[in-house]
């Protein structure tokens, strides 16, 4: 272990150690449940452990206000997912029992679509569709183009664009 | 070889995915594409990291994936625009938007089909337009045709508590009838329970009666209250009691007196996602009690604590629930 890492280390363990408690209750107000609190706020710490073992340790004056930064956003994440849950839940409730996928398969690619959901968020909405018809349905630049009533040019734009950050997502 | 590639490179290969992928090249496009592919290893690189991309993409089955995120978008712009118009949206008939808690119960089912389901760890009642209280537990499906001469409940998935109502309507009164994919069953003025198990159904009455007709024909088996049968394609059986209350899931509970641990679990797991497993050496610990659905973790937790076993978590999705560990 690195010295730069080892003080990463000591700096998170001195964060969890003085504000994990002030956290956990700050998620608790806000999700409702303990144990889902309890889970994301080991979430908050993960996520600042990778921050601070990035290259140099950021330094941290505002303990509190940093925290809830992250956990915010993971909140945010957190309502967001529960809301694809629901709707894939539905949606396999919907089909007739032979044609659902397995539990296995389910899990996997309830994955899949958590991330595409993410991705999609930060789309426009006619880019995102542009986008799943070119990746889910193999609709071509040309249909989509006519479908959205836009040039191919423009079509072939907004494939690009959500491919783009779907690639930001994955190697950024 | 990792790390970050420039962006003129990334926007190169996306550029080839988007014409090649989805357009329809010429062979001199292709060749061009050739030629741009073999002139650099980093092209090389970019154009393994769209395909790779590409290929997550196409691993959920497209039908599935394209309904679930616009269910998704569709809930979250509901929301935004407030209960109100959402109400508003349910007067106009809107039955694929009934979705959202309370406002279901109150939500009189005035379209000739409709369909109504919960998702896992949900619950739910409704009223149709007879008066019939229907009740779906956890991960069910259910769709109803209440506008000929019979009222009929197709059962897709699932499990149902159904409180037949006196349906005054015009027509005066008409039959009840379930449909399963084991056979359809005739309601005499009654509360019963319907759940799908595999290619079997269950069938518990607590009052009246219910006639089960198996699919493939055979002799109609009258199910009187206080019974229960399972009823399949050839013909029927009586089921035997497992110690539960079945009707208790209405109530938000498990209810029953020395129920076998693993049913207990069995149970349990229908309202979580995930697994829970049960290990065969605690299966026939004996349990009694009203176990509360909506907590399952608090659940868990006051079987660990009155019971020999040790409840073991390797993710949140997969729990074991096994005998107590020599070591601890």
């Amino acid at each position: 272990m690195s010295a730069a890492e080892t003080a990463a280390h000591r700096e998170v363990e001195k964060l969890y150690s003085h504000h994990h408690g002030w956290l956990q209750g700050w998620l608790r107000r806000r999700l409702g449940d303990r144990a889902e609190a309890a889970d994301l706020a080991q979430d908050v710490f993960l996520r600042v452990l990778a921050r601070q073992g990035r290259g140099v340790p950021e330094s941290i004056d505002t303990p509190r206000a940093y925290l809830s930064t992250i956990a915010r956003g993971l909140v945010v994440d957190h309502w967001r997912r529960r809301e694809l849950e629901r709707a894939w839940l539905e949606t396999l409730a919907a089909m007739p029992e032979a044609q659902a996928p397995s539990p296995e398969a389910r899990l996997l690619c309830l994955e899949v679509l958590v991330q595409i959901d993410r991705l999609l968020d930060a789309l426009k909405p006619a880019v995102r569709r542009a986008f799943l018809w070119a990746q889910l349905e193999g609709l071509t630049c040309r249909e989509i183009g006519e479908r959205l009533g836009v040039s191919l040019a423009t079509a072939e734009r907004y494939v690009a664009q959500g491919l783009r950050r779907c690639y930001d997502l994955r190697y950024a | 070889m990792s790390g970050v590639l420039p962006d003129a490179v990334v926007d190169a290969a996306i550029g080839w995915s988007v014409k090649l992928d989805h357009g329809d090249p010429t062979p001199a496009a292709r060749a061009a594409f050739e030629r741009w592919l073999g002139a650099d290893p980093q092209h090389g690189l970019a154009w393994a990291r769209v395909a790779a991309m590409r290929g997550d993409l196409q691993r959920v089955p497209p039908r599935l994936a394209l309904d679930t995120l616009q269910s998704a978008e569709s809930a979250r712009r509901t929301r935004a625009t407030g209960r109100r118009k959402l109400l508003q949206g349910l007067g106009l008939g809107f039955a694929g938007l009934v979705s959202i808690g309370a406002v279901r119960e109150f939500t009189p089912w005035q379209r000739l089909v409709a369909d109504v389901s919960t998702g896992v760890g949900e619950r739910r009642t409704v009223t149709l337009s007879d008066g019939t209280r229907l009740a779906l537990n956890t991960d069910t499906a259910v769709g109803a045709d209440l506008s000929g001469d019979r009222r009929v409940l197709v059962l897709h998935r699932g499990e149902i508590l159904v409180t037949t109502g006196p349906d005054a309507g015009t027509r005066g009164h008409r039959e009840f009838w379930v449909e399963t994919s084991a056979g359809r069953l005739r309601a005499v003025g009654t509360r019963f329970i319907v759940r799908l198990d595999g290619a079997r159904t269950f069938v518990g009455v607590t009052e009246g009666a219910v006639d089960l007709h198996p699919a493939d024909g055979g002799p109609v088996v009258r199910v009187a209250a206080g019974a229960s049968r399972w009823l399949d394609r050839g013909g029927t059986a009586p089921a035997e009691p497992r110690g539960f209350d079945p009707g208790a899931f209405a109530e938000g509970v498990i209810a029953g007196r020395d129920m076998r641990l693993a049913d207990l679990l069995a149970e349990l797991s229908r309202h979580r996602h995930g697994r829970l497993v049960c290990d065969p050496r605690v299966a026939d610990l004996r349990v009694s009690g009203v176990f509360h659905l909506d907590d399952s973790d608090q659940v868990l937790r006051f079987i660990a604590r009155t019971q020999p076993v040790e409840v073991t978590r390797r993710t949140r999705f997969w729990i074991t629930v096994g005998p107590v560990s020599k070591n601890s």
